[in-house]
């Protein structure tokens, strides 16, 4: 079973960079050590960080087919800052691995128990979708 | 340069498309299925998902033994990731214009359903800075 894990911010989330370095280091080794824990253990499908907000574009087809392109969002919208694509037995082992995540070491090493949206990746749109 | 482009919606969002006629829905799949195929002849697709709906959703955040904590309740109003395609193109425009192309998949009675898009690079690993 495929779920994806993501890890969403909102816009004041962004200052990541700003924390000192060490605690910076600390959380990077923790997310490599959990990405090579699960190449090991081959539930590692993909695992990718996304640029910063102020980097995402929104677009919209115009009704002559030109994309229309903003930059601007709403101050309260979540944004994706990274995601992991695992394949795993049960769902509970999914949750396991999100809360792992969950508890990242912070500034000062305090876990940053972000939230985790687990979600079911499926191969192709559910028979109703179609 | 890679990129994920993010097709989100609501609650309120799938309930309409499920009052969809069957024609509308299977010229709204196979547009997005013959963008997949131009993307796969180009050389810029590197993959596509769709995700199960929010019921089977959860947030799960790391408690301090370590064990996680799944809530799966999410807002009414709450956007969730309908789906994704991660693109690997030159330019961010062609990101941009990808993403108009799937933005004006038809909808009912063909008239384009104009979705916003969201468009994000990922953070390149061999240029990140830490």
């Amino acid at each position: 079973m495929k779920y994806m894990l993501m890890m969403n911010t909102m816009r004041a989330g962004a200052g990541v960079p700003a924390w000192p370095k060490n605690d910076l280091q600390a959380h990077i080794a923790f997310m490599l050590g959990l990405n090579r824990d699960l190449q090991q253990s081959g539930e590692f499908v993909q695992a990718e960080g996304l640029t910063f907000p102020s980097q995402a574009r929104q677009v919209r087809a115009g009704k002559d087919g030109v994309p229309i392109t903003d930059g601007v969002f709403p101050e309260s919208k979540e944004f994706l800052a990274g995601f992991w694509i695992i394949d795993v037995e049960t769902p509970e082992r999914a949750y396991a691995i999100a809360g792992r995540i969950s508890a990242a070491p912070g500034p000062g090493g305090v876990p940053l128990n972000m939230p985790i949206e687990v979600r079911p990746v499926m191969s192709a749109p559910p028979a109703e979708m179609m | 340069m890679k990129y994920i482009l993010l097709m989100s919606g609501t609650q309120a969002g799938v309930a309409s498309y499920h009052t969809w006629a069957q024609s509308d829905r299977d010229r709204h799949m196979q547009t997005l299925g013959a963008i997949v195929n131009d993307l796969v002849e180009k050389g810029e697709f590197v993959d596509t998902q769709p995700l199960s709906g929010p019921s089977e959703a959860k947030i799960v955040r790391g408690e301090k033994n370590g064990l996680p904590v799944t809530d799966g309740v999410f807002p009414e109003a709450k956007e969730f990731l309908l789906g994704y395609w991660i693109v690997d193109v030159a330019t961010p425009e062609r990101a941009c214009a990808i993403a108009g192309k799937i933005s004006a998949a038809p909808g009912p009675g063909g008239i384009p359903t104009n979705m916003p898009i969201e468009v994000r690079q990922f953070i390149d690993a061999r240029t990140r800075p830490h």
